[in-house]
């Protein structure tokens, strides 16, 4: 299959193609258009980011320099992001390690009851994560784990690792079997299998999983605030930082929220067509 | 690729060490799920049949069913639950169709391509939290939005969006962020799709409509199912955009945002916020039984060794 | 299989994205922030966790605290800064159920008094009495007894706030009426009704739904009115729900039709931020808010300076009717840091702060922490940079009625904008959904006080 899509609709003329490429700009920037006008309140100062929308104001980086100006004793951009980044990537190779051999389990040498153990696992998102904030606040309390890189490491663990045995169960279902038999009878235990083909092969299916995850880890408020608020937090704590309940913010959110989205919106934006093949290769089957 | 394709190893009889040896690589993940999300919800269980309050501190009593007892003349659960049913059937339904539609339209070659296809995805890459607050301030506002804005640049009348259509205004957003997210899976439906089919379709003579509803549209359906059950997952459990947009206001109140109002958000009655949690899980699992076993094909026909 | 290795360069350049942005960003001290909180050591003097709002005046204070607090105590300070709701749950939780994540907590004069009777938070006034720089004394008397109970002081008082009528000389004076320094409600909304044009309301008023938001002003309201959320027992604890009186539909009859006639546009999702910006940016004539507004109106970047009048809150049936917040510090009893945390606190919220704080944070004198002490407005730069406010401010602070906001005996512990009980919260959150409805006509105004009725009557049930 070639890298890129091709055209599916043959024939059709120059015209027609071009008139839906003309649509697909106009829907694409129209889409765009709040992150734009986010990045373009980062550059206003307060008073015009809280007035009628301007085209024409004096751009300033002040909100940038507000954002990112560091203070002992408050959580900082740069401790946030270092933070976000352990936190997250820890979690991601949790998850990795914990769902290859889960997903082989269910899809290549499956156990009995395979579905009922998938199904367990996808079931598992459904208890409101409002509800059972409590009950592992006091777990993570009695554990000492409160305020700890650890706790979230944990639970960012547990949140993505439904969805990703569930996809890597997918993406492994689409390795010809004859593969896998040839490398058994080859003497290839599932180390051997896993090295040899089934990642070599899955790559592209992996990689779409793990950057699901960075984003879900990446973007997660909710535990990140209940369970570690305090010195050791991540991005989008830091970002809540900027917020005023009494004075106006929405200039200063904006900067913030540039900085704290960058990098996953460049992850995304450059592993965009692995991650459309790594779906295709199967998502579904 | 294609599945079809190659001999499936002959079913064994499995014998006990053979069935451990499967079960082993297992494990790992599937113990580290049971001791994350079945102690908290035991841990629920155990809450909801208690009458507990942190606030003011009171000691914890069992009550038995009596929380249970409660919720079911609670009519302001049963507007939080149709709430929620609104704020996910509408964002997983508006966000498939936008998504498909979307993916229709980057599955031609043309100029810039692959920039229209960055711009589309960048909303799913965003912070919940951040994307509320755009919507809010920046999109919907009712005085100094942009929305308001051009509609009065080109005459109308400026709508309230929040405060009239908190319910739709938070689905809306929804859709925003979620389209991307199935526009990439079905556009790899799209792309999975094998061209000598459609091609000989054309040579028979199809138009390129008949061709959309007779051959993409049924080998895209598992791919929107895909889609509708994972969209389904997340946004069941939406709850940044509501507390961020609206605070619950006029009749936006969902499942998830109810039991953080009864429980941290205030209520600090823990013992009657579990029980609404319990209820809400087990009703989102008979729900999702019915849609992965009957309406979805997803597991069906797979033939395991 | 060409290109399988090339989707982990997309993880690679996120790794190093991510690693880079940390590296620049980085202070030298992100490896102290991991370990758990009553480990890390900090200066030699020790250090603390402290949760605090995120406040202007708050976020000041972080900025100074290593040159004023610790370059003298060798206490460290580690501070979280959450907006007022976050806050809440947090500190809530950790002070009530002994999470020990905070040696100082910042809570509202709604929690001091009730965590105080409740024994999570230690009893301040022998450490205050003891402490000579502290000067007990000087705090405003009002925002001391609304932080107390039995006496006793439970957090001491970083920041104060009453509540009063903001309006535009210059559009009162074009429209040839005067504004009373004390006046009624019926006065302002005439005047509010008379001033209102299609492209400048008559006055901005909250309604947004929250305990804190709509529920502190239609709760102000109420009051004046003679109507009131719950009776009380002589015991003073919650005897019946009142909502469903006519005093009660009267005085929302009132709030949400002058909002209707007069009052801003997105009325329903405006609080004390969206009517800062409608203010500042002429959208409306009249705003009845915060007292700490004011600071922001007279500020050297706002376009409203100079063209502001300041009266007391409108009256009804009642001498006074403005609200009583403060925000404050208290002491968790589960921390081991008693002393290191009082010695924080006698520093945040001492006269001495105020004194520094003036000539070295970005807003200047009119932004120092407003509202806690006497000798805050005898300050000659002061009064001099707030000469615009600081005397309304300072009159609506005493005039408070925090013992006896009403016409009738409250619930609870003293409290003007809340009722003082801890099932408060929760009603006030879910019935200001209810009125906020009305306001965005949604909902007819008896559907809401019946299903408010029944919100308020699950209380002491």
């Amino acid at each position: 299959m070639s890298d890129g899509p091709s055209p599916r609709v043959v024939g059709e003329s120059r015209s027609v193609n071009g008139a839906f490429g003309l649509l697909a700009w106009v829907v694409g920037l129209a889409y765009f258009f709040p992150v734009f006008w986010m990045v373009l309140n980062s550059f206003k100062s307060e008073l015009d980011a809280n007035a009628s929308p301007k085209l024409f104001f004096h751009p300033t980086l002040d909100r940038y320099r507000d954002v990112t100006k560091s203070t002992t004793g408050l959580l900082s951009f740069g401790e946030a992001f270092t933070n976000s980044a352990v936190v997250v990537l820890v979690s991601t190779l949790i998850v990795l390690t914990l769902a290859i051999p889960a997903a082989y389990a269910l899809a290549i040498r499956p156990v009995a009851k395979w579905r009922d153990v998938l199904f367990f696992f996808i079931s598992t998102k459904f208890l409101p994560v409002v509800a059972s904030v409590l009950p592992i606040w006091i777990l993570a309390k009695n554990l000492n784990l409160l305020n700890t890189r650890m706790a979230l490491i944990i639970l960012y663990t547990g949140i993505n690792l439904p969805l990703a045995v569930w996809m890597l169960r997918s993406f492994f279902r689409e390795i010809p079997r004859e593969l896998i038999e040839a490398a058994e009878i080859d003497g290839a235990g599932l180390k051997g299998q896993l090295t040899s083909i089934i990642l070599p092969m899955a790559a592209p299916g992996i990689a779409a999983t793990a950057l699901l995850c960075v984003i879900f880890a990446w973007n997660e408020f909710f535990y990140a605030v209940q369970l570690n608020p305090v010195q050791g937090s991540t991005v989008p704590i830091w970002v809540t930082t900027n917020i005023s309940t009494r004075g106006d913010f929405l200039a200063k959110l904006s900067a913030a929220s540039v900085l704290a989205c960058i990098p996953v919106v460049l992850a995304g934006w450059i592993a965009q067509k692995r991650m459309i093949r790594g779906l295709a290769m199967g998502a579904i089957k | 690729m294609n599945t079809t394709l190659g001999t499936r190893i002959a079913p064994r009889p499995l014998g006990l060490s053979e069935s451990w040896r499967r079960r082993l690589p297992l494990l790992p993940a599937l113990v580290f799920t049971i001791l994350l999300t079945q102690v908290p919800f035991v841990m629920s269980i155990w809450y909801s049949l208690t009458d507990w309050k942190v606030v003011p501190p009171t000691p914890r009593q069992f009550v038995g069913l009596g929380n249970y007892g409660k919720l079911v003349s609670d009519h302001f659960f049963r507007q939080a639950a149709w709430t929620s049913i609104e704020l996910t059937v509408v964002p997983v339904l508006g966000s498939i169709l936008l998504g498909t539609a979307f993916a229709l339209l980057l599955d031609r070659k043309f100029f810039g391509q692959g920039l229209v296809r960055t711009l589309l995805i960048t909303p799913f890459l965003l912070m919940p939290v951040v994307v509320g607050l755009i919507w809010k301030n920046q999109m919907f506002h009712g005085l100094y939005g942009v929305i308001n804005w051009v509609i009065e640049k080109l005459g109308g009348t400026p709508v309230e969006f929040i405060s009239r259509y908190p319910t739709w205004a938070i689905a809306a957003t929804l859709i925003w962020q979620w389209t991307p997210f199935m526009m990439l899976i079905i556009l790899a439906g799209l792309q999975s799709q094998p061209g000598d089919v459609l091609e000989a379709a054309k040579v028979d003579g199809a138009t390129p409509f008949g061709i959309f509803r007779q051959l993409t549209l049924g080998h895209l359906r598992p791919y929107m199912e895909l889609g509708i059950l994972l969209g389904t997952v997340y946004l069941i459990q939406v709850y940044d955009q509501v507390a961020v947009m609206t605070g619950g206001g006029p009749g936006s109140t969902n499942l998830p945002y109810f039991v953080f109002e009864r429980s941290i958000g205030g209520g600090w009655d823990f013992g009657r916020a579990s029980s609404y949690s319990i209820v809400v899980v087990i009703a989102s699992i008979i729900i999702a039984t019915v849609a992965l076993r009957v309406l979805s094909g997803l597991l069906k026909g797979e033939e395991i060794a | 299989m060409r290109g399988t290795v090339r989707p982990w360069s997309a993880a690679v350049l996120f790794a190093v994205v991510v690693g880079l942005a940390a590296g620049c960003g980085g202070s030298s001290k992100s490896s102290s922030s991991s370990g758990s909180s009553s480990s890390n050591g900090g200066g030699k003097g020790g250090s603390i966790n402290v949760a605090i709002v995120d406040n202007p005046q708050m976020k000041d204070i972080a900025a100074l605290t290593p040159k004023l607090f610790t370059a003298k105590s060798g206490i460290k300070v580690n501070y979280t800064v959450l907006d007022e709701g976050t806050l809440r749950e947090v500190t809530t939780r950790d002070v009530a159920a002994g999470g020990r994540q905070f040696d100082v907590a910042m809570i509202g004069m709604y929690e001091a008094p009730q965590f105080g009777k409740a024994g999570n938070i230690i009893d301040l006034t022998p450490k205050a009495t003891a402490d000579p720089t502290y000067n007990l004394g000087d705090l405003i008397p009002s925002v001391r007894n609304g932080l107390s109970a039995d006496g006793k002081l439970y957090a001491a008082p970083f920041y104060g706030e009453s509540s009063f009528l903001m309006y535009r000389k210059d559009i009162l004076k074009k429209d040839g009426v005067t504004m009373p320094p004390h006046p009624t409600w019926a006065q302002v909304a005439a005047i509010a009704r008379k001033v209102n044009t299609p492209n400048m309301a008559g006055i901005c008023l909250r309604g947004k739904p929250g305990w804190g938001d709509l529920g502190a002003a239609l709760t102000t309201v109420l009051n004046t009115f003679g109507a009131t959320w719950w009776s009380a027992k002589p015991d003073g604890t919650v005897d019946k729900a009142q909502v469903n009186q006519p005093a009660f539909k009267q005085a929302l009859q009132f709030y949400t039709g002058l909002i209707k006639d007069a009052g801003e546009k997105d009325a329903a999702n405006s609080s004390f931020n969206e009517c800062l910006s409608q203010y500042k940016d002429g959208k409306v004539a009249m705003w009845y808010d915060a007292t700490v507004a004011a600071g922001l109106l007279e500020a050297s970047d706002s376009p409203v300076k100079g063209k502001n009048g300041y009266a007391a809150a409108p009256v009804n049936k009642t001498p006074a009717s403005g609200w009583l917040w403060s925000w404050a510090l208290a002491i968790p009893k589960t921390t081991s840091k008693q002393d290191l945390a009082w010695k924080y606190i006698s520093f945040a919220t001492g006269p001495q702060y105020i004194k520094e704080a003036g000539a070295q944070i970005s807003g200047g004198w009119p932004a120092i922490p407003p509202g806690t002490r006497k000798s805050t407005y005898e300050i000659p730069q002061y009064k001099q940079a707030a000469r615009a406010f600081a005397k309304p401010t300072l009159a609506a602070m005493s005039a408070a009625p925090i013992n006896n906001p009403g016409t009738t005996k409250r619930p609870g512990v003293p409290g003007v904008q809340y009722v003082g009980i801890p099932e408060f919260q929760d009603v006030g959150n879910q019935c200001t959904q209810q009125f906020s409805a009305v306001i965005a006509g949604r909902t007819p105004i008896d559907a809401a006080l019946k299903n408010c009725q029944d919100i308020a009557s699950q209380v002491g049930h």
